[in-house]
């Protein structure tokens, strides 16, 4: 009994500090963009700000029973994701559920939140949202296809499809960014269309689709959907710093102090992780669904090759 | 009398006695039909078990009828999907022309399909399967009976060719193994392909082409969207499974062998064909405007997975193909039903004439979405458990990495038909030309309902359909398969906890449900689809703001290179190649007697001149 409530306290912990991070990194990306074009910015905790505010207001219609439960979908990915994504090495707090799901079933997992806000967005019937179902569609299609390649490689290269083990061989041995290091190119580069801003932001694309998807939806929902994309982020980047650089928590230290440290090392990490599409997003301009679908099929997709060929020749098969 | 002859008759009296009832009162048809499939399935599932055998003499021939694990868990789809198939047939083809002769292919493809199931011997294989082809070939020209000169041709010329590879294999098998009984055909290694590697190919030829493999899989895509909707869910959902079926009997000997390099250029290619169809079949069901091509498109995909999963010949991949066949029986069942219920209350499906659906066939829609969830493979649903087991297996017990990418992109690719459809038909714009559609009739509605409980439940207890795939695998050869009832294990000892994570979902989604969108539904008034956010413009009532047409178009230009092969084109040329090759032949046919003492001349000049050559 002892046992399922600690658990269950270990779930909170991790959702609110997955919320929390995931909310404070947007607001300091918005602090970023506005220090880089020469703005003062609003405060970073400015979306805690901009989300109570949502979740306060009343809403009076409705576009139809998927409309509604366009926000549930999302809520319901990024717990279960958040779940199954090993936060820290070992770590009694945040091992939720961290050995009973492995990466094709996060890969899969990741993909429904989407899907239903998908259809939510897509029985409100305002064509701005259907558009960007289209394009976000499409350009799923473009960068899955590095990234897939990327996680292929490691699996090969470390005999496993476990996110924890994975983070256990690097307990011991080197970051797979260095045992890897094109896994960890195609990887980055597929991250780019994953995080969708600039060059990739054609889905939502302000000022040209309203807000693409979520156009039609205001107040709770879109303080949910805000919820939900912020506990996405966070989980991107972690699992990204899970499978590449080692994770975090790997000390040695006993009891509050290590997972405090490791909490440290995660923000350090998390955040270096963050800032790469941040500052890509600040200095590039829009492409089209074409382009950016393309672009994904030349040199992530050329370095996944590459990664599994390296994966390959260090496992020994060739 | 053998209970399957029983069975057998059974089906053929039905079929005579639906097409003879339709003569005295039309409503009567369709029962008839479904009770005579209902009794045959009841007796064939209470009184026949796997194991069961008998031999006859027939023309001088040993033939041999029986029931292996394999073939009976193939006769679950068919008879399962068969029985609801006919249930959904009476309301949906009320007030159709020709019901007789419907329902009298209808229950002679069953027939037929039983019948290659049963067949132990290659005679009667060969037999039911002509019996197959040829009660299916009525149903696909159904809705086109006096334009058959052009209809349902590719159907016919494809499944012609099949039949003859057959037809070669089986007389070499008698000629070089003196045998026609499939299993000592297996023992004697007919199989194999170190002696003569033609009788495997022309088999695998033969069942390649009713399993939709590139590049015969030309036909499928018009054949199988142009039949009545219930049959196409028994075409696609149960027929093209006799050709997985079959190819999974061709490679029982190398099962058999446990020696991975055994077949293994075949196996290579035919999984990288089955990867290719996969590819093709998405990429062009995305584009369809039709959501009946667009299923039929991405059937033929789905095929591709099964067929990649058997070529791998692991453990974990033939169980991906055979749980997939079973599951892709049930989704794509169901959706073709969805298809066909849209098509009776509203009269087309396509989907830029129709959309905003889901308030009117609120059930309808219900199916649809949980069927495309199993399809597109998304947790927690049945789909997802084929998925992971093809990629597992791919990736972990086989070399085909770059096939599992490909693999991969093909389903990636299928999220988008699988929004396409469901956005198509049932989300967007409420259109005023459907304001009157109603609910389809609940015989209509029941069977869609169970496929959709299946797909749900499959995806938390797999187990249940794994314990009869894994006789089924036992019988074609593997030992010990190892399987648990809700959660998946590779053999890098990876897990993947599918009753977790379904609990995990649902607690997640009644908590949301509740304090989201149950008081969102209290406290919110619906709007309709007119209302929405144009930045200040109010639409006015005779805008279209629908949004169907090209849905998919940045995509399209993007993978252009992809879309500018087609095998249609292909075919077709070639096609015209040899009707110029053979006019060639043809000229030599002059009509003048002095052309022909001409070539008797050349003839004998020739054999002058080489007559060493020729006669040392």
């Amino acid at each position: 009994m002892e046992g399922i409530l600690f658990k269950i306290l270990g779930a909170f912990l991790t959702a609110i500090l997955a919320f929390v991070v995931g909310m404070f990194y947007g607001g300091l990306r918005r602090k970023v963009t506005a220090r880089v074009q020469n703005r003062v910015g609003p405060p970073v905790h400015q979306n805690f700000l901009d989300l109570m505010k949502l979740q306060s207001k009343r809403t009076n219609i409705a576009h139809g029973f998927m409309g509604h439960l366009a926000p549930v979908w999302i809520i319901i990915a990024a717990i279960t994701v958040l779940m199954f994504i090993p936060i820290l090495h070992g770590d009694l707090w945040f091992n939720n559920l961290t050995m009973k799901g492995d990466l094709i079933f996060l890969l899969y997992m990741m993909v429904f939140g989407s899907l239903g806000m998908a259809l939510g967005a897509g029985q409100t019937g305002n064509p701005n949202s259907a558009m960007g179902v289209s394009r976000g569609l499409a350009q799923l299609a473009g960068f899955e296809i590095p990234f897939m390649l990327s996680l292929i490689a490691l699996m090969l290269q470390f005999k496993t499809t476990s996110i924890s083990e994975l983070m256990q061989v690097q307990e011991s041995g080197s970051w797979i960014i260095v045992q890897n290091p094109f896994a960890f190119i195609a990887a980055l580069l597929a991250s780019l269309g994953m995080f969708r801003y600039s060059p990739f932001d054609i889905v939502g694309a302000p000022a040209e689709l309203a807000s693409g998807p979520r156009s039609e939806f205001g107040g709770k929902y879109l303080g949910t959907m805000m919820t939900g994309g912020a506990v996405f982020a966070f989980i991107k980047l972690v699992m990204y710093v899970d499978l590449f650089l080692g994770g975090a928590g790997n000390n040695n230290l006993e009891g509050i102090a290590g997972t405090a440290l490791g909490l440290v090392e995660l923000l350090v990490k998390t955040f270096l992780l963050y800032m790469i599409p941040v500052f890509i997003g600040l200095v590039s301009p829009r492409f089209r669904t074409e382009q950016a679908i393309q672009f994904f099929w030349k040199w992530p997709t050329f370095f996944g090759l590459l990664a599994i060929g390296w994966a390959l020749y260090k496992n020994g098969t060739f | 009398m053998e209970i399957i002859a029983i069975i057998l008759l059974i089906l053929l009296v039905g079929s005579i006695l639906s097409f003879l009832i339709n003569r005295v009162n039309k409503n009567f048809t369709g029962v008839t039909a479904f009770l005579v499939a209902l009794a045959s399935g009841v007796v064939f599932f209470t009184k026949v078990q796997s194991g069961y055998q008998f031999n006859f003499q027939l023309a001088g021939l040993d033939l041999q009828w029986g029931l292996t694990d394999y073939s009976y868990y193939f006769a679950y789809i068919i008879f399962g999907l068969s029985v609801l198939a006919l249930l959904y047939s009476i309301k949906y083809m009320e007030g159709k022309a020709r019901l007789g002769y419907y329902y009298a292919s209808f229950l002679m493809t069953i027939l037929g399909m039983l019948g290659v199931v049963v067949s132990q011997d290659f005679v009667s294989l060969f037999i039911f399967w002509e019996i197959m082809t040829w009660a299916s070939f009525l149903l696909v020209i159904y809705n086109s009976y006096y334009k058959i000169k052009t209809k349902g041709i590719k159907y016919m010329i494809f499944s012609a060719i099949g039949a003859y590879a057959m037809l070669t294999a089986i007389v070499f098998i008698r000629v070089h193994y003196d045998t026609l009984l499939i299993s000592e055909a297996i023992a004697k290694g007919a199989f194999n392909f170190e002696q003569y590697i033609y009788i495997p190919i022309f088999l695998l030829l033969g069942f390649g082409i009713k399993a939709a493999v590139m590049p015969f899989h030309v036909w499928a895509p018009s054949a199988y969207s142009k039949s009545p909707m219930p049959f196409t869910t028994i075409f696609s959902g149960a027929m093209s499974k006799m050709g997985i079926f079959g190819i999974g009997l061709v490679f029982t000997t190398f099962y058999l062998s446990n020696d991975p390099e055994n077949f293994y250029w075949v196996r290579t290619i035919l999984g990288w064909l089955g990867g290719i169809t996969a590819v093709m079949g998405t990429i062009y069901a995305l584009i369809q405007t039709d959501a009946k091509k667009l299923l039929a498109y991405s059937s033929v995909a789905q095929l591709g997975y099964i067929v990649v999963g058997l070529s791998t010949g692991t453990e974990l991949g033939v169980m991906a193909a055979l749980y997939l066949a079973v599951i892709h029986a049930v989704f794509k069942g169901a959706l073709f039903m969805v298809a066909g219920a849209v098509e009776k209350q509203v009269g087309t499906t396509d989907m830029t004439k129709i959309s905003g659906l889901i308030r009117k066939m609120p059930w309808t829609f219900f199916v649809a979405l949980v069927s495309i969830i199993a399809l597109a493979g998304v947790p927690p649903l049945g789909g997802f458990v084929g998925k992971w087991l093809l990629y597992e297996a791919l990736i972990t017990e086989s070399n085909n990495y770059i096939l599992v990418v490909v693999v991969f992109f093909s389903s990636t690719a299928a999220f988008m038909y699988s929004y396409r459809f469901l956005f198509g038909l049932f989300l967007g714009q409420e259109e005023k030309e459907t304001e009157h559609i109603k609910e389809a009739p609940v015989t209509m509605i029941i069977p869609m309902v169970i496929l959709a409980v299946i797909a749900m439940i499959a995806g938390s207890y797999p187990g249940l359909i794994f314990e009869p795939a894994a006789k089924a695998m036992e019988a074609i050869g593997f030992q010990n398969v190892s399987w648990q009832m809700s959660s998946l294990t590779n053999i890098w000892g990876d897990t993947t906890d599918l009753f977790l994570i379904s609990m995990m979902i649902f607690a997640v989604f009644i908590i949301a449900f509740i304090f989201l969108t149950l008081k969102g539904l209290k406290k919110t008034r619906y709007v309709g689809t007119k209302d929405i956010s144009t930045s200040g413009e109010l639409p006015k009532e005779w805008e279209n703001l629908t949004f169907q047409i090209d849905f998919f178009k940045p995509f399209e230009r993007a993978a252009a290179p992809l879309y500018s092969m087609n095998m249609n084109k292909i075919w077709k040329n070639l096609g015209k190649n040899l009707e110029a090759f053979f006019g060639f032949f043809r000229k030599l046919y002059t009509g003048n007697g002095q052309t022909y003492a001409l070539f008797v001349v050349i003839f004998l000049v020739v054999l002058l001149l080489f007559k060493d050559v020729i006669f040392s």
